[in-house]
């Protein structure tokens, strides 16, 4: 491995992470799991790299009736094993104990896992499915941006370089139900052919499907939201039939390429079955 | 720039470069039981335990490392007699290379909580053998489990 001279900074406050953030070349580091890669194969060479592991205001999921709110810092293996966010967000909970292995899992963090982008990751879709948000701040500003709207292209963010992920939003409704699923041909670990999150939100009737949420990951340059298939959902009952027509029309919203993971033909054919059973089990049929 | 944290159960110092990678960094110490497989955080070869969790030190950059709790197969192997007998007594082992990551990742698996034999297959999935010796791996996984 090369000898660097990166400074390695270790602030023990949001505040002074982004005071640190200032040059181009600057990173930030959660976990490391993606960086560690980067770097070891010279794909960056940092000048200045903020670790953010010892900041105790990034770390935490924090539950109210209305919302989640989960720490950029905290770590997937919290998410995964966390019992009562499995009951309000099976979804994101499912995506989270699916990602590597166990030694990834317990090392890399919601916030870097939603900056790194890579299109074929777990969490996002499970995220985006029930409408997350996203607080960002960098030293002069602060915003939130809906995490649909987050991912620009393979690996690209609206993240500005001085701008860190700070905390996860995610509204929650006792008429909501979601779920992740994926397909991972070659081994557990892997990242999948494809992955689906999905959510329905019912009436007080509890059976009128009145909002509906498909996305894909694995089969585009950016995790890949089906509006039109979720919104043939919306008046059913989520009965079989509707869940099967709504999983058919993934195929008008994805843009796979053909990878060791698939043929563009096939990961078309699979992004319906997974839409399919993804949905299946948001129903709970 | 120095790094401190408590290695095998004793405090240490070291002046290092914060982005080298710790299996580098930790065999450099001559503890040479944890080892490089594939070097992108799949096999579980390399696997150390920081603050109780199984981590792969492939890709963990040293620095990260700071003021934590972390144990190597040397330091376990000392402490936790009875992981070792479960592995021997299971013939929990082929040809060895992965055998250290696999007693350090059952030895974190308090870190998830797994208790069935599903769970602890499941939590195991990470942590390869080439030699496909997986079934006396997870008896020796699930006998320590049993006793603990």
């Amino acid at each position: 491995m090369q000898s660097t001279d990166t400074e390695f900074m270790i602030p023990s406050t949001v505040a002074e992470a982004l005071q640190g953030i200032g040059r181009e070349d600057s990173i930030f580091l959660g976990g490391g799991t993606a960086t560690a890669l980067l770097y070891k194969n010279r794909l960056i060479e940092p000048s200045r790299v903020i670790w953010l592991g010892n900041i105790a205001e990034l770390k935490g999921i924090s539950i109210t009736q209305s919302e989640v709110r989960i720490g950029a810092m905290t770590s997937v293996a919290e998410i995964a094993g966390h019992s009562r966010l499995a009951g309000l967000l099976p979804g994101l909970c499912a995506a989270a104990s699916v990602i590597g292995n166990a030694r990834v899992r317990a090392m890399a963090t919601l916030g870097g896992a939603l900056a790194h982008a890579d299109p074929r990751q777990d969490i996002p879709p499970s995220l985006i499915a029930v409408n997350a948000t996203i607080s960002i701040k960098s030293a002069s500003s602060s915003r939130e941006v809906s995490l649909s709207e987050f991912y620009e292209g393979f690996l690209e963010t609206v993240l500005e370089p001085d701008e860190l992920i700070t905390e996860v939003i995610i509204p929650i409704s006792d008429n909501r139900s979601s779920a992740y699923i994926r397909y991972t041909p070659t081994s557990e670990g892997d990242y999948p052919t494809v992955g689906v999150g999905s959510s329905l939100t019912v009436a007080s009737d509890m059976k009128t499907v009145v909002s509906a949420q498909i996305v894909l990951c694995g089969v585009g340059a950016v995790p890949m939201i089906a509006t039109e298939a979720a919104n043939s959902l919306v008046g059913t009952t989520g009965d079989d039939q509707a869940l099967r027509r709504a999983a058919s029309l993934v195929s008008e919203a994805i843009d796979p390429q053909d990878d060791e993971r698939g043929t563009a033909d096939y990961k078309t054919e699979m992004s319906k079955v997974f839409a399919y059973r993804s949905l299946k089990l948001s129903s709970g049929n | 720039m120095k790094i401190s944290f408590s290695l095998n159960g004793k405090g240490i110092e070291l002046d290092v470069d914060p982005m080298s990678l710790a299996l580098d960094v930790i065999r450099g110490l001559s503890l040479t039981g944890t080892k490089e497989g594939c070097g992108v955080g799949v096999c579980g070869a390399c696997t150390i335990m920081v603050n109780g969790s199984p981590v792969s030190s492939c890709i963990c950059l040293v620095g990260t490392l700071s003021e934590k709790d972390v144990w190597t197969i040397e330091g376990l192997a000392e402490k936790m007699p009875e992981l070792i007998d479960s592995f021997v007594e299971n013939e929990g082992m082929q040809c060895g290379i992965c055998t250290p990551g696999q007693i350090v990742a059952a030895a974190a698996i308090d870190s998830v909580g797994a208790n069935t034999p599903e769970e602890i297959k499941k939590y195991m999935a990470g942590n390869l053998c080439r030699c496909t010796g997986y079934q006396t791996i997870l008896s020796a996984v699930e006998d320590h489990v049993a006793i603990n």
